[in-house]
């Protein structure tokens, strides 16, 4: 079984193609960082392994099930942060939210340990009392990386974690990830442009606009001539490739 | 104590301040949802196109008693629609409330025209500003009616309620039903706005909904407390509004509102709370 499968994948929003045709697959404990353009289709993919898009066409198999029922399986990290700032919430909350399902009136003690342990994992332990909109930008990755964690999944999604975060909690972010991928009991796919992040961590590598342009490990991809042309890249636009984010 | 037993003798005072209590209690409980999904503007348009259905109701033979029981699938409908229409074409909330609410006022505003010249008159007013001394029993069963089933529902699906007003997308991926819980939640504010009219009436009504929450989230930082701070203002106001209305002899449903309307300055006045970037 493979951690997901994903064949001949056809996403449209508001009627454009975002994907078009799209297979990959990544193996268990494979860690495998997914490059390209934004725009490229690299976040609309990822929203359809977990099932929050429908496809027009193709299969996904997460961890051998449809994506409404393995995505139970999965950690999640979204690029943007879109929860409500008004809202009272604090670490400990968002965490025991993911494992219950529901948001916790009041947390019970084990909820709250577990979720300690959580944060605890990431180095962000004295983080779980704090509310989450006092939190900065690094601090709020380690959070939500604790959410994604916290159910011990075997796949994790985390699309673009370092964007938004300064150079030194990028560098701190990445330490954290590839202990992750060392430790090695999950697959991961990562959304990325940063080039430091896929030399370090990826096993394998795909470059996404639309569909697959490119696959191999990181020196094949990384190597590949054709890529910026290929992607349409514009230098004065932020490129699909680059060594920060 | 006079202050207080002595008015508490009428009859028609007691079915307003259970009436009042009742839509309070639901109000504060419904509130700090709408207030922090940024729909204070949609419970507001949400009562003016209330307003369509009850003179839909009239046109159609119902007295005002009865024509609430037009009005609530008329704005339970038009709460959807506003859902439908904002996820349908992209637009803002705030525009699909604003094309939904003002259509069926004008829509209200033209039935109440055509009813035929032999029809009993209608207190367009008492409509408008609310007469919650006017709360008939039948109007008082259906109030509590109205609020049982919102504070059931709101307790039901509180959980979940909030975790999809945290974060819509994170909600679905644990399992939360988003898009159903938030037809209920539209659903509830149009039973609120629905149940609240005769008491506060079509302009005040959402000002029950919104103020207390409001005033809640500048004093209370867990949301539970939040939700009880709210329940406990709006009943508070309530009560100490029907009371002061009737010894200064002022309109009960204005009093309230403004009794809230002050506990939000003060509230602001005193809150250390700065904006969350």
């Amino acid at each position: 079984m493979k951690a997901l499968e994903v064949a001949d994948l056809v996403v449209e929003i508001g009627g454009q193609r975002v994907l078009d045709g799209v297979s990959l697959d990544v193996a268990v404990l494979e860690f495998l960082c997914l490059l390209g353009p934004n725009g490229g289709g690299k976040t609309t993919l990822l929203k359809a392994v977990l099932g929050l898009l429908a496809p027009r066409a193709g299969r996904i198999l997460v961890l051998g099930e449809p994506p409404e029922k393995g995505r139970r399986r999965v950690g999640y990290l979204p690029q943007r942060k879109a929860f409500a700032r008004g809202f009272p919430a604090t670490a400990a909350d968002l965490i025991v939210a993911a494992r219950r399902g529901a948001w916790p009136l009041r947390a019970r003690e084990e909820e709250r340990e577990a979720a300690r342990r959580a944060l605890a994992g990431v180095g962000g332990e004295r983080l779980l009392d704090k509310s989450l909109h006092a939190l900065s930008g690094g601090e709020t990755q380690r959070v939500f990386l604790a959410r994604a964690l916290v159910h011990a999944p075997e796949l994790l999604l985390l699309d673009e974690p370092t964007a938004g975060v300064d150079s030194r909690g990028r560098e701190e972010f990445l330490e954290l990830l590839g202990g992750i991928a060392e430790r090695g009991r999950l697959a991961a796919v990562l959304v990325t442009h940063n080039l430091a992040a896929v030399r370090r961590l990826a096993d394998r590598v795909v470059y996404l606009e639309h569909r697959v342009l490119v696959e191999g490990t990181a020196s094949e991809v990384l190597a590949h001539a054709d890529l910026p042309r290929a992607a349409g890249h514009d230098h004065a636009e932020p490129g699909p490739l680059c060594e920060e984010d | 104590m006079d202050f207080l037993t002595e008015p508490l003798g009428h009859a028609f005072l007691r079915r307003a301040l259970f009436a009042g209590v009742a839509i309070a209690a639901a109000a504060g409980l419904l509130g700090p949802f709408v207030v922090q999904r940024g729909l204070a503007f949609l419970a507001d348009g949400l009562a003016h196109a209330t307003f369509g259905g009850i003179a839909l109701g009239l046109l159609l033979g119902a007295g005002l008693d009865f024509a609430p029981l037009v009005a609530l699938p008329f704005a339970v409908l038009v709460a959807l629609a506003i859902g439908g229409v904002r996820r349908r074409s992209g637009l803002g909330a705030d525009v699909a409330t604003g094309v939904f609410f003002t259509v069926s006022f004008a829509l209200g505003v033209i039935g109440l025209g055509l009813r035929p010249a032999a029809a009993p008159p209608v207190d367009v007013e008492s409509l408008l500003f609310g007469s919650l001394l006017a709360v008939s029993h039948e109007g008082l069963f259906a109030v509590l009616a109205a609020a049982l089933v919102t504070l059931v529902v709101l307790l039901r699906l509180w959980p979940q309620l909030a975790y999809a007003t945290f974060d819509p997308e994170l909600a679905a991926l644990s399992g939360v039903r988003v898009a159903f819980v938030e037809q209920v939640l539209m659903a509830l504010v149009a039973l609120v706005v629905v149940a609240g009219l005769r008491s506060v009436g079509v302009v005040l009504v959402s000002a029950v909904i919104i103020l207390p929450a409001a005033t809640a989230h500048l004093l209370a930082e867990r949301p539970s407390w939040i939700a009880a701070l709210s329940v406990g203002l709006a009943v508070g106001a309530s009560v100490l509004g029907l009371f002061v209305s009737y010894h200064l002899n002022l309109a009960a449903g204005a009093t309230i509102v403004v009794l809230l309307g002050a506990g939000f300055f003060l509230a602001l006045a005193g809150s250390s709370r700065r904006p969350s970037s």
